[in-house]
């Protein structure tokens, strides 16, 4: 069967295997058909081979986390992402990925209200603790928030779905730094309350389509479109190629990750005393080998912490991967065993990632995460 | 003869001359058997594996040939289980093929004749013990040859043979193939820092061969398993020699406008007293691909590029450098850059390093060669190999290990051109003899696997190859392991064990 994958994209990979030490799925089991390389050789047997879609196939597709650490450090840069995404869409399509319980549990991401209501019924919940602790949420989810205001038309914040109804206050600190630089902040909110990035991996390309679409429609065009979730950024910065249009295209142009963006325009961001704090800098995959941004996290920390120290994985994933920590609870906690101890190693006092997925899950195995934004306010303002 | 022999004997040659595309490999389910039974009772259930898709993707290894089916798929993670599985397997008359990473560049690790079981090592890669006093580390077969080096930097050490591939290859991986690298130049190659084996017999003993002491008594039988690319047994645990880190590193690059002019200084380099840790040479062509990738700063509009890197104390390292660049300079070098820190000389070998996958920018497969040459002879055999490109019609990079004389030609090509298959191995076939014809080897670090069986009878004679089928049935005396590998069809461990046929089960 056909996998609707292009032949010169699927023939780009050469096989040899340097994406190996760089799959977190093949790293915690040794198990070929858990690489890009396997990945990638079982697509070619089933699209032009005629191998059948056997448990094993599918189990082997499925087991991604599509973290794309294989895609840097690729020699020959075969674009594995969007061969995945493709085919997880391929089989959602025909109803052999993503099963119903799944396209019904995305539905409310794009229904800010019932997120916000769903999250605040959540957390009364959970002082009962009933909440299952498979599920990989917060410890605390927020019974009220303040709204987000705009202080100006200068950059757009993008605030998305999940992120927004559990870690608002990540926004707010956001919105706090980048005023201090000097620039007037819109909160996207309702405009565009999902990026589609969740449904991409789940294979219903379709959806994600018309988010995009909607997204791009809701915002007025040229003013830069900051985001502090990684995944969302990456997902974002995707459009061009997810729609194929010129619009998109430069749509994606203005996307920007927070860091990324502050980076380049924190001349007048105030000096203070930065904090005395040892900072480990986790990278979000989707930054790191997505957006291959990650450098300017440390860019903009490095002012307002005693010290920053690098992890010795080289990037590898926490094993997070948007929804993927709850669909595979066992091999994404084998991930994030690896990623606890390179962190153990590292002796920080606190850890920063700029994607809410990673601090969350990295928090439910007791790691002291934090985003570099709420860092950055800390220290310009005192409080945490 | 053991059914499983006659059939991987002609599978060999059959993988060699078909490439990707071997007939009769099937993508479907096998039966569990009594085999995958008792393979599951002695492992764990999730441990053996015989689904299609898992066989399908044993059959490949890095290189360009295609394995037929393998049998059933077993992660051990204990010397025992490996002994296990070679009972079981023997019992059964079924052939073994040992795996590490799957990154071998010859065939090695590819199943060959009646569905072999595969042991795939990938599960036992812990570092057992770092024993500083003696500089010396016990470690798992399946341990990744970057992670150990990593592993040792708190400790000051490394593990000094770098194969290209070392942020993915298996210290089993090696072992079995006498892996060299860049930095083989000052180090030696593999054979030069393993200690000691813990290996499992094909009739599944555990033996150690060598041992700790600097002169181990007895005949040197690691010496004999090291690089015997999986025929002699599967590598269970290894004691690794530690290498020192040198506190003083330089990284030259050099540019040329002829690869003559490099080969020229590489040669000049060694004959002036200095012993670079590496020496590697690029040409225009591969060197324009990997800056694609790594954007190091490498000269795209150079002929060549020599990248030379010294070690030591910090006194001594500039003045081995200085020497280079006069060397470079009197060959006509066009350029000589020093790398400024680590983090330039890291970009720097990562290009050098990742330069074989890059290829794909270009055509979607390569074969790449592996032979040695004296270095005199480095500059005339180069220009043998870009004639006999031309002559076949094919493009040839090259990217070699230049110091020490080890050639790397990678013809690139697209496997769906018609007829391209015939022109490739007539060239492979060519640059070989040119090798060969100028005093070299067969190869320099890849092995031989299925890819050079056919060559070995140019390089050895028949009396060498008889003496070494001896050794290698004093370890198997029915070629269990890896069978098909290595030695030619004429002169094969099968062929020999045909004529000396004893009836199966006369021993009881």
């Amino acid at each position: 069967m056909t996998l609707g994958l292009d032949a010169d994209d699927l023939n780009s990979c050469v096989q040899c295997g340097l994406c190996l030490p760089h799959c977190p799925t093949f790293r915690v089991t040794g198990d070929e058909s858990m690489s890009p390389r396997g990945r990638i050789k079982l697509m070619r047997e089933v699209q032009d081979e005629g191998a059948p879609l056997t448990a094993e196939v599918l189990r082997s597709f499925e087991s991604c986390v599509q973290c794309r650490g294989c895609e840097p450090a690729c020699p020959s840069g075969v674009p594995y992402g969007h061969l995945m995404e493709q085919t997880r869409e391929t089989l959602a399509d025909q109803k052999k990925m993503a099963p119903g319980w799944q396209r019904l549990a995305l539905k409310p991401l794009k229904h800010p209200a019932a997120l916000q209501a769903g999250t605040k019924a959540l957390s009364i919940i959970q002082k009962t603790g009933l909440v299952p602790k498979r599920l990989g949420l917060p410890d605390d989810l927020p019974f009220r928030q303040e709204p987000l205001v705009a202080s100006g038309d200068d950059v757009y914040l993008f605030t998305g779905c999940v992120m927004d109804a559990f870690q608002r206050d990540v926004h707010q600190a956001g919105q706090r730094v980048i005023e201090a630089a000097g620039f007037g902040v819109t909160p996207t909110g309702d405009l565009a309350p999902c990026c589609g990035a969740l449904q991409a991996h789940a294979g219903l390309a379709g959806e994600t389509r018309s988010l995009a679409e909607h997204m791009m429609r809701s915002l007025a065009p040229d003013t830069p479109i900051l985001v502090d979730s990684a995944g969302c950024g990456a997902a974002m910065k995707d459009y061009g190629h997810l729609l194929g249009t010129d619009e998109a295209r430069a749509f994606s142009a203005r996307v920007f990750d927070i860091q990324e963006w502050l980076a380049d325009n924190m001349a007048d961001l105030p000096t203070v005393e930065p904090l005395d704090l040892r900072v480990a800098v986790q990278d979000p995959c989707h930054l790191r080998h997505v957006q291959r941004v990650h450098l300017a996290t440390r860019v903009v920390l490095a002012p307002y912490v005693r010290e920053l120290v690098e992890l010795d994985d080289e990037g590898l994933c926490c094993g997070a991967g948007g929804a993927y920590s709850v669909l595979e609870p066992e091999l994404a906690g084998q991930i994030r065993d690896r990623k606890v101890a390179s962190i153990d190693r590292a002796t920080p006092d606190l850890v920063a990632s700029a994607n809410p997925g990673c601090s969350m899950h990295l928090a439910g195995a007791g790691v002291p995460t934090i985003h570099p934004m709420e860092l950055i306010d800390w220290a310009l303002t005192g409080t945490r | 003869m053991a059914s499983f022999l006659k059939s991987a004997a002609s599978a060999g040659s059959a993988a060699y001359d078909s490439f990707r595309r071997l007939p009769g490999r099937k993508f479907e389910p096998a039966e569990t058997d009594q085999l995958v039974l008792d393979l599951q009772a002695a492992l764990t259930e999730d441990r053996v594996r015989n689904d299609s898709a898992q066989r399908a993707l044993m059959s490949h290894d890095a290189s360009v040939f295609d394995g037929g089916n393998a049998g059933p798929v077993c992660y051990p993670e204990t010397t025992d289980e490996v002994v296990a599985i070679m009972k079981i397997a023997e019992r059964h008359d079924r052939a073994v093929v040992p795996r590490g990473a799957g990154t071998g560049l010859a065939g090695g690790a590819i199943p060959l004749g009646d569905a072999p079981v595969v042991i795939a090592v990938t599960k036992m890669n812990r570092v057992l013990e770092i024993d500083e006093d003696n500089g010396i580390a016990w470690v798992e077969p399946g341990v990744i040859n970057l992670d150990l080096t990593n592993h040792l930097k708190p400790h000051g050490y490394h593990f000094a043979p770098d194969p290209s591939s070392q942020q993915v290859c298996t210290i089993g991986g090696n072992v079995a193939n006498n892996s060299g690298g860049p930095h083989c130049l000052a180090y030696g190659v593999t054979n030069a820092h393993i200690m000691a084996l813990e290996v499992v017999s094909p009739a599944g003993d555990v033996l150690q061969l060598g041992g700790l002491d600097p002169e181990p008594l007895g005949l040197d039988l690691r010496g004999v398993f090291v690089g015997s690319e999986g025929t002699l047994g599967v590598t269970t645990k290894v004691a690794v020699k530690l290498t020192r880190n040198r506190p003083g590193v330089r990284t030259l690059l050099l540019s040329f406008s002829s690869v003559r002019d490099a080969a020229n200084t590489v040669s000049g380099v060694i004959a002036a007293g200095v012993v670079p840790a590496a020496m590697e040479v690029m040409d225009a062509r591969i060197t324009e691909a990997v800056e694609n990738y790594v954007h190091a700063g490498y000269p795209t509009d150079a002929a060549a590029v020599l990248l030379a890197e010294v070690d030591g104390l910090e006194s001594g390292v500039d003045i081995d450098a200085d020497q280079i660049r006069a060397i470079g300079l009197a060959n006509n070098a066009t350029d000589v850059r020093l790398a400024a820190d680590d983090t330039e000389r890291a970009l720097l070998w990562k290009g050098r390093k990742t330069a074989f996958g890059a290829i794909a920018q270009i055509a979607p497969d390569y074969y790449l060669h592996d032979t040695v040459v004296p270095r005199s002879a480095l500059a005339d055999v180069l220009e043998e190999v870009y004639a006999i490109a031309d002559r076949n019609d094919l493009l040839i990079m090259n990217v070699f290990h230049a110091g020490d004389g080890n050639l790397h030609p990678l013809i690139i090509f697209d496997g769906r051109d018609p007829g391209v298959l015939d022109r490739v191995h007539q060239a492979g076939a060519e640059i070989i003899t040119a090798s060969l014809d100028a005093g070299g080897v067969l190869s320099g670090e890849h092995g031989i696997g299925v890819e050079k069986q056919k060559f070995m009878s140019r390089m050895f004679t028949d009396d060498d190859l008889d003496h070494q089928n001896r050794v290698r049935q004093a370890f198997d005396p029915v070629c269990r392991a890896n069978p098909g590998k290595v030695m030619p069809m004429g002169h094969s461990c099968a062929d020999i064990q045909q004529l000396r046929a004893v009836p199966r089960d006369v021993w009881g």
